[in-house]
């Protein structure tokens, strides 16, 4: 990729060092992005997840019924996600639940990667926008093992350069800018509310364990299963994050 | 003609007869430059770029837009619009491929 | 932990963000398309020959810093009072260093009610943006910032 390309070039050139010059945007650039998340392209992402849900999952009310809410409260359920239902007998993510419900109604489930299966689940968690993230780890048994299994994967230092998530969202690391981005906090950043988001540099909707992959690629570790027990778990940790610092719920988010 | 998403947003919401508005076009679109190699292929992948956007009320163009291949994928085109009344307010667009489409959102001000 | 020591830890050290400049840009292939254009025949085409003239009634907003080329946000507002007798014509927006300069030619109306026009442009390396006004009066005014572009963070 031609990105790559011009960085390998620079990296050759050595013209740039690190210390003093690592360019990192001014509050009015960072003032200037926040403006674009009023005119979000992800925003028809989420209409087309709408529109999809709609047909596959019959709609908000399908969705509600299928999970044993009343329309009115689906807001306030869909903001503790990731959950332990019981029907599956496992601590799922909204995707995956929605994969049920389109198996039951006797539709080829979209696969958790697709397009439009991100846009789905970008269009169900909006429709808990403005509220706050309620994930509950103590809820069961269940959600006690996500947390501690997704806390672990974080913690663990795998992979060629011995890095663990952890390595490089610490709170003590947090700040520290790197390749002009200074790390963030993933609570304070609201990972857990602000995903599925458009990423400006992929031009397209992505979620949260999509990005967790890409993260992990960088670092040189395995990459994990998007819908797997341990993505799951790392979902179920760093959403827990975001609520111990009182976040809300914002879909579709703007990252870069 | 296309069946790509688009959105036709006024800002603020609420508005009255003569006040300034924003209107924000927004469009699902590669905008290929023409100059990108496809990874797999090795291929240079053709332009294929809305080239074209007109906003027009009640059928009467207000604005026109010439767009190039440098705009952002899923393009977000944002104008001044002063509400004359209720009304139609229509986006078309054409691409350089030969490609076309159009959306309308009623205008509605309340006061 | 200190940032030398924690870079070294994950092995990063010899990595910095880069910023795009145009040799570099250049240096890594960047192939011309069909309507490449430079600035000065761009200008031309559109005053005529006229020098623009730079004024402060023409307001870019852009950042300083773009954290990602593929899509940097360009505003602009014009002083005027958009009447039939005295309105902005035109706003031409221009990547200087781009091989195609235009990026997007805005034919405004009075039924605009403001000189105004926005959107999100790529660039391919750091460089000014300059943009044009064209007024009903025939002027041609002109304002312009520097963007660096950068690629960084993590993926």
């Amino acid at each position: 990729m031609r990105a790559k390309s011009i960085l390998t070039a620079a990296l050759l050139c050595s013209a740039l060092a690190l210390g003093s010059d690592q360019f990192a945007m001014s509050d009015a650039d960072r003032a200037l992005y926040a403006e674009l998340l009023e005119n979000n392209p992800a925003e028809m992402d989420v209409e087309w997840g709408g529109e999809l849900v709609e047909k596959y999952c019959g709609g908000d009310a399908g969705l509600a019924k299928f999970m044993g809410v009343t329309e009115a409260k689906l807001p306030e359920y869909v903001s503790g996600f990731p959950r332990y239902i019981k029907k599956f007998d496992a601590v799922l993510g909204l995707d995956q639940v929605m994969q049920a419900l389109m198996a039951q109604n006797g539709h080829k489930p979209y696969k958790l990667s697709s397009k439009e299966m991100f846009a789905m689940l970008a269009y169900a968690k909006s429709l808990a926008n403005d509220e706050p993230i309620r994930i509950d780890v103590n809820a069961n048994p269940q959600m006690e093992a996500a947390y501690a299994l997704g806390e672990e994967v974080f913690m663990t230092k795998r992979g060629g350069r011995g890095l663990s998530c952890n390595s490089c969202h610490s709170a003590d690391i947090v700040g520290t800018v790197l390749r002009t981005q200074p790390l963030p906090d993933l609570g304070e950043n609201n990972a857990g509310g602000t995903w599925p988001a458009y990423r400006m540099t992929k031009s397209s909707l992505r979620t949260l364990q999509r990005r967790f992959q890409g993260c992990m690629q960088n670092a040189l570790l395995a990459v994990i299963p998007i819908g797997s027990k341990e993505m799951v778990g790392l979902e179920v940790y760093v959403t827990k994050l975001a609520k111990d610092k009182k976040k809300t719920i914002s879909i579709p988010g703007l990252k870069r | 003609m296309a069946d790509r998403k688009s959105l036709i947003k006024i800002k603020p919401k609420k508005y009255k007869t003569g006040e300034v508005v924003k209107v924000s076009f927004m469009i699902m679109h590669p905008m290929e430059t023409g100059m990108r190699k496809d990874k797999k292929t090795g291929q240079i992948v053709p332009a294929d770029y809305i080239s074209d956007v007109q906003f027009l009320f009640d059928g009467k163009p207000f604005t026109t837009l010439k767009v190039w291949e440098s705009v952002s994928t899923n393009p977000v085109f944002t104008v001044g619009f002063k509400v004359p009344g209720n009304g139609a307010l229509t986006v078309t667009y054409k691409t350089n491929t030969g490609e076309s489409g159009e959306s309308t959102k009623k205008v509605k001000p309340k006061g | 932990m200190q940032r030398r020591a924690f870079l070294q830890t994950v092995g990063l050290a010899a990595v910095a963000g880069a910023v795009i400049t145009p040799s570099m840009a250049l240096a890594a292939e960047q192939p011309k398309g069909a309507n490449a254009m430079g600035l000065d025949a761009a200008l031309k085409a559109i005053t005529g020959g006229k020098m623009p003239t730079p004024s402060d009634k023409v307001h870019l907003k852009a950042p300083e810093i773009a954290e990602n080329g593929a899509v940097v946000p360009v505003t602009v507002e014009v002083d005027s009072p958009m009447t039939p007798e005295d309105y902005i014509k035109a706003i031409h927006v221009f990547a200087t260093k781009n091989s195609n300069v235009r990026t997007l030619d805005a034919m405004l109306t009075p039924a605009n009610g403001v000189a105004f026009f926005s959107t999100r442009i790529k660039l391919g390396s750091t460089q000014d943006v300059m943009v044009v006004a064209e007024t009903s009066k025939g002027e041609f005014l002109s304002a312009k910032q520097s963007i660096k572009v950068t690629i960084g963070g993590c993926g």
